[in-house]
Order: structure tokens, then C-alpha cells, then sequence
């Protein structure tokens, strides 16, 4: 499917759901429940996601992003990236072509997340806040995106 | 089996050893992070066809298509990178980047190895990833060293890279580079070739400096500097009879900017060249560059033109020396951004090249191209 279509498509449901589905929606970024990041900025989140060196409370920052929910995506790439998908992934291979900066990594699913995050404490990402506040393993570091 | 087989034999072995592990990293690996170091592959494809019709000298018209792959693997953990460009083409393969860094800091990497010239703009911007330029085409100023590039693109040495944060979001980075630099052979300049160390390099040495007003950005404006030593292997062409060696000293203003939907880019530098002749030391200065500007029409279509232009070009004695260095080119194009990651591109251009002598040669250009990268 074409990203454009798919981004109506996406439009189209959320002024469906609109009230229903999303209006206690909200994005956060999270952190393992014992990471060292506390706090992070909305640059810095951005820098971090988009290939720039970035140190929080004396740790590199390891961003990875969400492969399995098409909606929370497209949500954290216009509200915090600021870009186009398109725009987005370009600017990621310019690094990697340019300066050998790996793309940020990808997990398929909540449990690979929850289990990555454990695993590498510099990791954050994103996630639905409902998903966030039933797992006990992450921490919400700030929300990147509410329903209002 | 013969000494020079023998070479070529174990030259081959070697570039499959390292061309099979990236292959295989090809097929398995995406960007990954299963422990803390994390790992990358590309693989950029493109396939073109180029036909060129002369009115000047019918012996130039023809059609030529070629294919190419571009395999590039990255490493990088709290203290190290790597970096290797493994090229494989219908008419060459070769190993283009294969660099390992020490970081320092945040802000500073030191290279060790076989990189792109850091004074060459379009070359440190796009390398050889086809799909990642708008163009199909590389300005002539910025062309590889076996399409008749004047300036050197790889160099084996060291180079240092340091960002120096201004605010927030912008920030100057410096590049400074020493190594060994290509030497000149025929009718153009031959890196300098890992296999074969005792094969006569001089010295390279280069630096840049760059301002992003925006480090989110692709935008910057910069300078870059470069000196050298270029090596003549005096016998391989009688054009090079009684001429020793080539000092080549180059300073160059790029920048990429964006306007909304517009994007310009433009490269133009200034030669300074000493040919040492046997009997003689012949001085030779001029300017080459090129304006490209693009267009976003929508989110799939793109449109393009460049002009490549110079001052003193045309009477350059080093330019002669690159009969096919392209001296002037206006040229228009079109792309489309099929898929996700597929692009088809299509340029038409009114190209002169240097030829044998002060006489260009003067074609008309059209190319088509299949560009993409995985995963």
C-alpha cells in the first residue's frame, strides 16, 4: 500500500474513532524500570532518534523504534520527529551512508521491547501509555503526544 | 603459474573473503541491536542506461547500460566503528571504504583507513549510495578518479572528525585528513591500492570545515582545503613523457540549503596546480563548479536541473590530461519515487568533455536509472 493512502486511511480512523478509541490516548517515552535516564528533553529525544550523539545522566542514549503499530508511529514521526516518514528514513540512511551511525533498532512486539529494554538500560522508546502503565518492567520518562 | 597470476589469484581470494562475509551479513542482518555494540547493512542497487548522440564526432554516439551494487556494513560500539563499501559493478568491484574509528568522545572520531576524500562535497555526502542523490548523474568536478575525476577521492590514511556544538541544534564540524594520496597513470588518477603498497603514493593532506545551522538537517555551508602530492608514472602514456609529478592545491565553498520545496546545492573550487616537467615547472590555475537545484513537485515527484561551468578550464594543460573530464554540462531531470525505497530517474544533458585537445568534445546526454536500497 502507498504511504500516502496509508496516511489517509490513518486520518480516516482516527476522525472515526475520533472520541472513542483515542481520546484518552496519549504516547510516552519510556526507559527500563531501573535505567539511569531520568529525564530527556523534546530535542533530545529528537537528536537521539535521529542519529546525533546523546548523553543523559552520564549515558548514551540507544533509541529504538516501533515496527509493529503503524498508528503510534506515524503519531511519534508528525509529533516529535517532526518529519516525513519518507523524510525520516532518508535522513537515516544519510547517516549510516555518510557516517557509519547504525540506524536506530527495531523490535516487532511489546515483549521484545519489554525484554530489550531490561537488557540494554541506555534504551528508550515510545509506546501507548496504557501499554506502559500495565507493564511493570518500563519506566515513563515524559509524554510525547496526548489526545486532546 | 606466473608471478603476476599468482597476484591477481590471491587479490581475488582476498576480496572474496571479504565480499562473502558482507553478502551473508546482507542477507541476515538489518539494523539490529541484540547486544550493546550495533550493526548495519546497506545495499543500495541501480541499474542505467545511458545513450549519448554527437553531431560533432559520430564515433562518440552509443548506448551503454550498467548495473551496480553497493554493498556498505557498519559497526559501532561505546569506543569503536567500522565502516566498509564493498562496489560491484558490471565494470568494476572494488573495495571503496574499509576505515575502523577510535571515538573519543561524542564529538570526536579518529579514522584509520581507506576513506573518501573529505574535500570532495558530493563524494562525502552521497559516496557511492545511487539511490541517495537526486541526480543520476556526479557533477564532473566531483567524479570518481577512473571517470576522469580531477580531484582525488580516496585516500588511505588517517582522518580526524570533530563537532563543535554552537547551540542547541547547530553546530560546526572540522575534518582534517593525511594520507596517501592517488598517483597518475594514462589518462587519470589511480588510488592508492592496499594489495600493492610499494605501487608509489605521495602525500595527501586535506581539512574541512562546516557549518549546520540545523544539526537535524541535511543544510550546511563549508570550506575544504586540500594539497596533493600526486605521483606521475611517467612512461604508461606518452602525454605523461618527462613529467615527474603533479602538486595539486585545492580550495573549495559548498553548501546544501532548503527552502521549503527547493533544495540547491553547489560546489565550486579553485585549482592551483604545479606540473613538474623533467626540464620545467609548469603553473597551471582555474576554477570548476556547478550550481544543482531540485524541486519538490510532490511527495513522489522530484525535478532537477545542474549547470557545470569553470573559469580558465578550458586552456587548463592539467585538464588535458582527463580527455573525458567534463568541462561543461546543463542538464535537466525528473525523478519519481516509486516505493518506499525504489526510484526511477530520468536526465537529459547537453555535456562537453575536455577531449585530446583545446577542442571539446560536445554530445547530448539521456539517461535513465533504476535506483534503490534494502533493506
Amino acid at each position: 500500500m502507498r504511504r500516502s493512502t496509508k496516511k489517509l486511511l490513518l486520518i480516516a480512523a482516527m476522525v472515526m474513532w475520533g472520541d472513542a478509541a483515542l481520546a484518552e490516548s496519549a504516547v510516552v517515552l519510556v526507559t527500563s524500570s531501573d535505567g539511569p535516564i531520568q529525564e530527556m528533553s523534546s530535542l533530545e529525544v529528537r537528536k537521539a532518534y535521529m542519529g546525533v550523539a546523546v548523553t543523559v545522566d552520564g549515558t548514551t542514549v540507544r533509541a529504538v523504534r516501533r515496527a509493529d503499530d503503524e498508528r503510534l508511529n506515524q503519531i511519534f514521526l508528525q509529533s516529535v520527529i517532526a518529519m516525513s516518514e519518507r523524510s525520516y528514513e532518508r535522513r537515516l540512511l544519510s547517516l549510516v551512508l555518510r557516517s557509519g551511525v547504525p540506524r536506530p533498532a527495531e523490535v516487532g512486539d511489546l515483549e521484545e521491547l519489554s525484554e530489550l529494554l531490561e537488557r540494554i538500560p541506555s534504551a528508550v522508546s515510545y509506546m501507548w501509555r496504557r501499554d506502559a502503565e500495565g507493564d511493570p518492567g518500563v519506566r515513563i520518562i515524559r509524554i510525547l503526544w496526548q489526545e486532546t | 603459474m606466473t608471478h603476476s597470476r599468482r597476484i591477481k589469484t590471491a587479490r581475488h581470494r582476498l576480496r572474496m573473503a571479504i565480499l562473502v562475509p558482507l553478502l551473508l551479513a546482507t542477507l541476515f542482518a538489518g539494523p539490529q541491536l541484540r547486544a550493546e555494540p550495533q550493526h548495519d547493512v546497506l545495499v543500495f542497487l541501480s541499474l542505467e542506461g545511458h545513450d549519448i548522440r554527437s553531431t560533432q564526432n559520430p564515433e562518440l554516439d552509443g548506448f551503454n547500460g550498467h548495473g551496480t551494487a553497493d554493498l556498505l556494513y557498519t559497526y559501532n560500539s561505546e569506543r569503536f566503528r567500522f565502516l566498509a563499501e564493498y562496489i560491484l559493478s558490471s565494470s568494476e568491484n572494488e573495495m571503496e571504504r574499509f576505515k575502523a574509528a577510535w571515538r573519543i568522545d561524542d564529538q570526536t572520531l579518529l579514522w584509520l583507513g581507506r576513506f573518501h576524500a573529505i574535500s570532495n562535497y558530493w563524494t562525502t555526502e552521497y559516496h557511492h549510495g545511487q539511490y541517495m542523490q537526486t541526480s543520476i548523474s556526479r557533477p564532473g568536478l566531483e567524479e570518481w578518479e577512473d571517470e576522469s575525476g580531477p580531484m582525488p577521492s580516496h585516500v588511505t590514511g588517517l582522518a580526524l572528525e570533530h563537532d563543535f556544538p554552537l547551540s542547541d541544534s547547530s553546530a560546526m564540524s572540522l575534518g582534517l585528513a593525511a594520507g596517501l594520496a592517488p598517483k597518475f597513470a594514462v589518462d587519470q588518477l589511480v588510488p592508492f591500492d592496499v594489495l600493492n603498497p610499494e605501487s608509489g603514493h605521495d602525500l595527501s593532506l586535506s581539512g574541512r570545515l562546516v557549518f549546520r545551522p540545523d544539526v537535524l538537517s541535511m543544510k550546511q555551508i563549508g570550506v575544504a582545503i586540500a594539497h596533493n602530492d600526486i605521483a606521475v608514472v611517467s612512461d604508461s602514456s606518452p602525454n605523461l613523457t618527462d613529467l615527474n609529478a603533479i602538486r595539486q592545491t585545492t580550495a573549495g565553498i559548498f553548501s546544501n540549503w532548503r527552502w521549503q520545496d527547493w533544495v540547491v546545492s553547489t560546489n565550486w573550487v579553485w585549482f592551483d596546480i604545479e606540473m613538474q616537467y623533467r626540464d620545467r615547472d609548469v603553473d597551471d590555475n582555474f576554477l570548476m563548479g556547478y550550481v544543482q537545484g531540485e524541486y519538490d513537485v510532490s511527495d513522489d515527484w522530484t525535478i532537477f536541473g545542474r549547470i557545470e561551468i569553470g573559469d580558465n578550464e578550458d586552456a587548463s594543460p592539467y585538464l588535458q590530461l582527463l580527455p573525458s573530464v567534463i568541462a561543461h554540462r546543463h542538464m535537466l531531470g525528473a525523478r519519481w519515487d516509486i516505493a518506499d525505497s525504489h526510484a526511477l530517474t530520468l536526465e537529459l544533458a547537453d555535456t562537453s568533455t575536455q577531449g585530446d585537445d583545446l577542442n571539446h568534445d560536445n554530445f547530448k546526454e539521456i539517461r535513465f536509472q533504476w535506483s534503490a536500497v534494502f533493506p
